[in-house]
């Protein structure tokens, strides 16, 4: 009779055109042969393998192996196959690229991988093949796995001139790669350099203006870039310039709580300019209702209500 | 069934796993199963459990004809039961997993959500303090400059009185020392003083020499004509006396007589200055009136007295030589 374990096997109706692979974690060690073979390939120029689905299977195992269970993002970082698939960047092939970037995406999920990403110097290579890459889902990949770098460490990233590459993506048609431009934006703008970066190329009125964009969440993230890049002086009198309160204010009443809170964030930092205080003495009432009303998340009404106390105490402040 | 495997490995040119899709068998399986099977040669050259007699079905062709291996229906239930209780209990899970993992992410991004306003937070405090201390350090420095040039300038002021105090003596001082060393004089009196009087003083000295001189000569003349009066007189003495001129009143008198008196030239010499000098000294008090022109000639005639007794010596000594 058969026995009732739980199979660890692929379901039987798997598509023949993958890779026969052995499951989680040796798996890997085949796929890194296999890249290393098709680098191998590609480095030696005489020899092209034009059979692109071989180079597309051992993106698309990659991406089967990541996206389920999170130990094989470790084993992908003790086996060095970082820098190994990092050769498959320029690759002709678009699925495999598109591939490529979805496994990194899955592997900055954890903070490991991200560090690893950020270690081996992919930040730059990543940003070049934002402004370069054509299709908007690779794009968004791409963003993704960005987004989720800056957080770690932006240094590299300012460096290769993330900031005018995201400003540029910041004003496309696409709503998801405004969005994740400006969530972008907003983690390199946590860092010193990244502020004053994000001052110095004119970001500001950007943001101020999709401020004012029919989606949500673009608004909500691109509040949140503005609430860091205003905690400096110069972002201050930037956003003051652009006419950013009044946008920020009717953010106020936004469906999204995330939007709520950076719009409050932001005015708060904006009421420490005296220019600012002036304009939101007049304010104050709709911040002292925001104090007051409730979540069903305590843990968020909690940071709504404090949010809220402190703009108030910093309009009124008195020198 | 196994046996079919493994029949299916013993000849098969590809390998079998278990992607393999299931498939018929070839027929010619008869190496291994002569002893189990030999009566049975016939039917079996199908090989598919289909088309086996001794396999009851559901849809078979087949008739009871010989010994049962299994009832296909009855067994294959449990094993359907399985598969497909494990395919689906996979596939729950999997659809679980993905669920807890989207949930996952969502509160992962609420937590980054609030993680960001309370870093944004955090920042801006950061920056009110350094904002603070950068301006309480300027205060600092501005108050700092500001005592410091206040006591630069206090000391600047001290400096500035003391000397214009230590110099205001200056010029008086200097004037005054000036003065004491005779650099300013009036260029009048300076020019008489310089001028005016030492000529004045020669002349004086010139006009005085005059009248030495002119006394000098009188006393030659005096002296000539006494010596030749009393020469005269000596040899009138061994004839018979001579009157006297009458020239001077007192003096030619006293000057005979004391002349008398002078036969003994060097006692007469003494005596003739000490008489010439009472003469004089009486001549003086007697004659106070005269001017000084006169007192001074006299001076002068006892001086050139002196000077002329060498000159008498010399006469007399000749004159009693020979």
């Amino acid at each position: 009779m058969a026995h009732s374990q739980n199979s660890t096997e692929f379901p039987v109706n798997i598509n023949t055109t993958r890779l026969p692979l052995p499951n989680g974690h040796r798996a890997l060690p085949k796929l890194k042969r296999l890249s290393q073979r098709t680098s191998d390939e590609q480095k030696d120029s005489s020899c092209r393998d034009p059979d692109p689905s071989y180079l597309s299977l051992s993106g698309h195992g990659l991406t089967y192996v990541t996206i389920h269970p999170p130990f094989p993002r470790y084993a992908f970082l003790e086996h060095d196959i970082v820098l190994a698939l990092s050769f498959l960047l320029n690759d002709l092939s678009p699925v495999c690229r598109g591939n490529l970037y979805k496994a990194y995406m899955q592997l900055v999920q954890v903070p490991r991988g991200a560090q690893e990403i950020i270690s081996k110097g992919l930040i730059s290579p990543l940003v070049w093949k934002l402004q370069v890459e054509r299709e908007e889902e690779f794009q968004e990949l791409i963003l993704d796995t960005l987004v989720l770098c800056l957080r770690e460490d932006a240094t590299e990233a300012l460096g290769s001139n993330v900031v005018l590459v995201l400003k540029q993506k910041l004003l496309s048609v696409n709503e998801n790669i405004r969005s994740k431009a400006a969530h972008a934006l907003l983690n390199v703008s946590i860092s010193r350099e990244g502020k004053k970066q994000v001052c110095k190329f004119d970001v500001i009125p950007i943001l101020v203006h999709l401020l004012k964009d029919p989606v949500e969440h673009v608004k909500s993230n691109a509040a949140g870039a503005l609430m860091f890049a205003t905690v400096i002086t110069e972002g201050k009198y930037a956003a003051l310039e652009a006419q950013a309160i009044s946008p920020l204010l009717e953010l106020l009443h936004s469906p999204m709580t995330v939007a709520r809170l950076n719009a409050t964030k932001a005015l708060t930092m904006l009421a420490e300019a005296p220019e600012g205080r002036k304009v939101l003495q007049v304010h104050v009432p709709t911040f002292r209702a925001m104090e007051v009303e409730s979540h069903e998340k305590p843990q968020v009404a909690e940071a709504l209500q404090r949010a809220a106390r402190i703009a108030v105490s910093v309009i009124e402040f008195k020198p | 069934m196994t046996s079919a495997l493994t029949d299916g490995t013993s000849r098969a040119p590809s390998t079998y796993t278990y992607t393999s899709r299931p498939r018929a068998l070839p027929c010619q399986r008869s190496r291994y199963r002569d002893s189990l099977t030999q009566p049975d040669e016939e039917p079996m050259r199908y090989g598919n459990i289909m088309y086996d007699r001794r396999v009851i079905r559901g849809n078979t062709y087949a008739l009871q004809t010989g010994p049962l291996l299994f009832d296909f229906d009855l067994e294959v239930k449990p094993v359907l039961e399985v598969l497909v209780g494990k395919i689906i209990e996979q596939s729950l899970l999997e659809v679980m997993e993905e669920e807890e993992l989207a949930n996952l992410r969502a509160s992962q991004r609420e937590y980054e959500e609030l993680r960001n306003s309370e870093r944004a937070e955090v920042q801006r405090l950061e920056e009110q303090e350094r904002r603070h201390r950068e301006e309480k350090e300027r205060r600092k420095k501005q108050q700092w400059e500001i005592v410091h040039k206040h006591n630069e300038t206090s000391q600047k002021i001290a400096a500035r009185a003391f000397a214009q105090r230590y110099l205001a003596d200056l010029l008086p001082s200097v004037f005054g020392s000036l003065r004491d060393s005779g650099y300013f004089y009036d260029p009048i009196e300076r020019d008489i003083e310089i001028g005016f009087l030492p000529w004045l003083m020669n002349e004086v000295e010139k006009t005085m020499e005059y009248s030495m001189v002119g006394r000098t000569v009188l006393d030659m003349l005096i002296r000539e004509v006494v010596e030749k009066r009393l020469y005269m007189y000596e040899h009138k003495e061994e004839t018979h006396r001579s009157p006297e001129p009458e020239d001077e009143p007192g003096g030619p008198g006293a000057v005979t007589e004391s002349l008398e008196a002078s036969e003994f030239p060097e006692q007469s010499m003494s005596q003739t200055q000490g008489l010439l000098l009472d003469g004089d000294y009486v001549q003086r008090t007697t004659y106070d009136r005269r001017s000084s022109q006169e007192r001074k000639f006299m001076e002068e005639t006892e001086l050139l007295e002196q000077d002329e007794e060498s000159a008498m010596r010399k006469s007399l000594e000749e004159e009693e030589l020979s």
